[in-house]
């Protein structure tokens, strides 16, 4: 089905993180509180970078020993790991996510190796391509489409299922004179109209605009 | 911290492979990706419940050096690093590639260290969470989506573009028919999206606290007690 | 494979027989709380002589009048002084009982535990189940009289809970269940009118009749009308300490001995709310083409009358098969001569195949059974795979780990079936080697929810937790016939109480009653 559609972009990220304290905590504990304390957060700061589809934070603390016959083995630093399914190329990304998340950047690269050189969207780039590591095998089980696109595609969906369901059984005239309604408000092609906003969780919440098609 | 956002799960492994078998997973990746091998994936897209997944191989000089003040990875093995965002429980997940593709499963994690073979599913489930890490922090532009949401949404919209891009000059029977159709035709992606099923108690573990408290205290009292 | 080594002699009888389709039409479930460990324990042992094993009967020995079975909750295991180590080696959700596990299983609102009956409102008191299955009513208050005998040796160390409701109040002691009768002769019907327990898993020696391994074995990429298209599932699926689906012995709490030959049992009180469903069936019904009765079959999967959509599209068609059917029964019991009696027999099991002996192979878009009828969603047949030819290792690879052997009974009578009011549903018991693998999926992922067969959030259209503004859409067969939305569809099945039980083997029923399980 996805055959000729666009592909994601991956990006993965390994930034290590320096060795050492401020204060009582180490570098590796603080930036780890953070990256949890956005989980109580009603909305991720990610939801405002542009065309992030998933995207994760995880410390690699460590290798894990597997156990005898094999070898220990140990990291000497540990790892911030940034994993994104995104849309577009990797640069427009990382401007819109400089752009648009740039406090959530700082507090999580914080205490990265090399990160205080980091002052403006160059650096930001040029810091992110150097901990970029190479994706081996990318598998694509959904869509690679710029997310207004999907967003409103999910919007339509669940629009359309409500207005087929409301309109079940009225006349052909009525149905049409409904349906040219129904796309006057939901707008299909107008991908900055009505439509599910980034990070959408509950049904019935605000939308991007408000949606008519209800009424 | 938790691995879940809305309908999407988010799995991160990662596996020591050999210096010298990590050349044996960089080939089987490389041909997985030809068009020989293409139909290899059609279990995994039959299981559909991906929204994405990839695989990074590292060897030890790949790890991210950025300073002379950061030490150097001194590793005596490779690493395979899997990032997956899938629908439903980890149960589900893990169970339905062990039954369904295990022939896939051991392509890929064959040479991995210590790696027991899909099936059986208690050595595989065993090796999978062992191997975990779990996500601090996971973000989800579509939580109320699965994969299958999205890919029939998008299938929606374009059919319902080329629809309503068709009607204009119909009168009101002929556009009556070709609804009708429009409607047969994509009857498969008509459904409603909601919020996903109750994976995690970890909410419910407080909440059950708090129930034992009041019955225990209400018997307590009717005892005497 | 010869089977032999699976001990038929230790198993419960309630196990591998339904119990419903030998001729038990009635039965009563009793619940007893344990308030003193050797009391508890000596009551148990006294019922050993009583049990039921799942070792075949044969029309020569003769079917007992009446059967005993019995499981512990957790709690009850607790109670009767198991070591704290095997209480920790049993599953998750069975250690939280039912009750704790309201969200996964959707029981909210309507089907929340505060709304299930008074028995069920402390469920830390629930120890020990117990079923009478009996072929008349006066056999069952035998048993149950031989059971109040040897209760009440025990004083108010061992109790027997009152608190279900029923026709006659809130506070009986028992669960009382039978067949729904029609002329006096037990049916297999159910509230809503629909014939049930068509279609049982069939297992690696479970004794059961070899027939019974069309339709109710795993798929395999043979032909489903004929053997060739069925394998049986293996035991371990259905009974602890034999080989599973997974190639292994499924995990299972410890000692071995104590494990061994038993399995988990889900208990469930389902009130039928047959108002509603007739209702909707008639207003919706009007404007469905087909009528009420085609609604009901889209549901459901199955016409009232047994027949499956996948192979009977018509009423006309269901109906004709259906008198076939019976025809061919009657005929075949009626028959003068041995030889009149095979060929009849042989005619009659040739039909009776229909009723199981199909997959969704070539409905893979449901326009014959819809996507989301029950029993497509109960027991995909394969149909996971979407037609996708040898996508998975085998058809059935997502369906074949998520089967459960249902048995249970009717409960209460339909006075007045334009009301809800009354009590009257099912009573649903699952067995099954993991609960949280089976009963569980299957009702929050199958039953509740629809991703897995692309239908977004819709819901099992008989059985889904509805919250009143959802839609079950029937897929229309062609560009004149779209998809009809039944709109709104009402919750027609509540929870009304219910809690997980483990099913010892007779082994382990007489070394937890002597206390001589020990893990170390």
């Amino acid at each position: 089905m996805f055959g000729n559609s666009p592909q994601p972009t991956p990006l993965t990220l390994l930034s290590p993180i320096k060795n050492g304290c401020s204060g009582d905590q180490s570098y590796v504990s603080l930036t780890r509180a953070y990256l949890q304390s956005l989980n109580k957060l009603p909305l991720s700061p990610m939801a405002a970078v542009p065309n992030t589809f998933l995207c994760r934070f995880y410390i690699l603390n460590d290798v894990f020993f597997e156990g005898s016959p094999a070898r220990e083995d140990h990291l000497q630093s540990k790892y911030l790991v940034f994993c994104s399914n995104f849309h577009g190329d990797l640069e427009t990304y990382l401007r819109g996510f400089w752009q648009h998340a740039n406090e959530h950047i700082r507090s999580a690269w914080r205490y990265c190796v090399g990160f205080d050189a980091v002052n403006d969207v160059t650096d930001f780039i040029a810091y992110i391509k150097k901990c970029m590591v190479k994706t081996t095998f990318y598998f694509n089980g959904s869509t690679g489409a710029p997310l207004k696109e999907q967003l409103k595609a999910l919007y339509l969906k669940q629009e359309l299922s409500a207005f087929v369901s409301r309109h079940q059984g009225d006349s052909p005239e009525k149905l049409r004179a409904e349906f040219m309604r129904f796309l006057a408000c939901a707008q299909p092609d107008n991908l900055d109209g009505p439509s599910w906003a980034p990070g959408l969780s509950k049904l019935g919440e605000q939308q991007t605009t408000n949606s008519e098609v209800d009424a | 911290m938790s691995n879940i956002a809305g309908k999407s799960y988010a799995m991160n492994v990662i596996t020591p492979v050999s210096r010298w078998w990590v050349w044996w997973n960089l080939l089987i990746f490389w041909l997985v990706k030809t068009p020989f091998m293409a139909k290899r994936l059609n279990g995994l897209r039959t299981l559909s419940l991906i929204h994405y997944a990839r695989w990074v191989v590292l060897r030890p000089h790949q790890f991210p050096h950025l300073s002379d003040d950061q030490p150097k990875e001194r590793l005596k093995y490779s690493y395979m690093l899997f990032f997956s965002n899938f629908n439903g429980s980890w149960t589900q997940y893990v169970d339905s590639f062990h039954m369904a593709i295990p022939g896939g499963l051991n392509l890929i994690w064959n040479k991995n260290i210590r790696y027991p073979k899909s099936v059986p599913l208690q050595p595989f489930h065993r090796y999978i969470v062992f191997n975990q890490i779990w996500t601090d922090h996971y973000y989800n532009a579509y939580p109320l989506a699965s994969s299958n949401d999205i890919k029939s949404a998008m299938a929606l919209r374009s059919a319902l573009l080329e629809f309503s891009g068709s009607i204009e000059k119909l009168s009101d029977a002929e556009f009556y028919k070709a609804y009708k159709r429009f409607l047969f035709e994509n009857q498969a992606y008509l459904g409603k999206m909601a919020s996903s099923p109750v994976v995690s108690l970890a909410d419910e573990a407080e909440n059950e606290t708090r129930r034992l408290n009041e019955l225990y205290g209400r018997l307590d009292s009717q005892s005497g007690g | 494979m010869n089977t032999d080594y699976i001990d038929l002699d230790d198993i419960q009888g309630n196990i591998v027989k339904a119990y419903g389709r030998f001729g038990y039409p009635v039965a009563r479930y009793l619940f007893f709380q344990f308030h003193e460990l050797d009391e508890g324990r000596q009551f148990v042992e006294s019922l050993l002589p009583l049990l039921t094993t799942s070792r075949p009967w044969f029309s020569e020995t003769g079917l007992p009048p009446a059967t005993t079975n019995i499981a512990f909750s957790y709690q009850g295991l607790k109670h009767l002084g198991l070591p704290t180590k095997c209480l920790h080696s049993f599953p998750e959700e069975f250690s939280m009982g039912m009750k704790a596990r309201a969200k996964i299983l959707g029981d909210d609102l309507k089907s929340a535990p505060e709304h299930w009956d008074p028995v069920w409102q402390n469920d830390k008191r629930i120890h020990m189940f117990m079923s009478i299955n009996a072929q008349t009513q006066e056999a069952l208050e035998q048993r149950y009289d031989t059971i109040l005998t040897l209760l009440s040796r025990h004083g108010d160390a061992v109790e027997l809970l009152r608190g279900h409701r029923g026709s006659e109040g809130d506070e009986m002691p028992y669960q009382e269940a039978r067949a729904i009768y029609k002329h006096g002769v037990p049916t297999s019907k159910e509230h809503f009118g629909y014939s049930d327990g068509i279609s049982d898993p069939f297992f690696k020696g479970s004794g059961g009749n070899p027939a019974n391994l069309l339709g109710g074995g795993k798929p395999t990429r043979g032909n489903p009308a004929t053997e060739e298209g069925w394998e049986p599932l293996e035991t371990g699926e259905f009974i602890l300490g034999y080989r599973d689906e997974a190639q292994e012995l499924p995990m299972a709490p410890v000692p071995h001995l104590l494990s061994m030959n038993g399995t988990f049992m889900v208990f469930r009180k389902l009130h039928e709310n047959v108002g509603s469903f007739n209702r909707y069936i008639q207003e919706v019904g009007k404007d469905f083409p087909g009528g009420s009765e085609a609604l009901a079959a889209k549901m459901a999967g199955r016409w009232r009358n047994g027949a499956p959509m996948a192979l009977f599209p018509t009423e006309a068609e269901a109906n004709a098969f259906a008198s076939e059917l019976e025809t061919a029964r009657v005929k075949a019991k009626a028959a003068a001569t041995e030889l009149e009696r095979q060929r009849a027999q042989e005619y009659y099991l040739t039909l009776r195949k229909k009723l199981t002996g199909f997959n969704y192979d070539s409905d893979i878009g449901g326009q014959k059974c819809p996507m989301g009828s029950h029993i497509r969603r109960a027991n995909p047949r394969g149909c996971l795979e979407y037609g996708v030819k040898d996508a998975f290792a085998t058809p059935g690879a997502l369906d074949n780990r998520r089967r459960i052997l249902r048995r249970g009974l009717p409960y209460g009578t339909v006075t007045d079936p334009t009301s809800d009011e009354g009590e009257h549903g099912i009573i649903f018991m699952a067995i099954n080697a993991s609960i949280e693998r089976q009963f569980e999926f299957v009702q929050q992922q199958w039953i509740n929810y629809g991703n897995d067969f692309k239908l977004a959030n819709e819901k099992d259209p008989l059985l889904g937790n509805h919250h009143g503004n959802e839609d079950f859409i029937i897929q229309g067969s062609g560009p004149d016939n779209p998809p009809f939305f039944c709109r709104n569809i009402p919750r027609f099945v509540t929870t009304r109480g219910g809690e997980y039980f483990f099913v010892p083997s007779l082994t382990a029923i007489r070394m937890i009653a002597c206390g001589l399980v020990d893990p170390t």
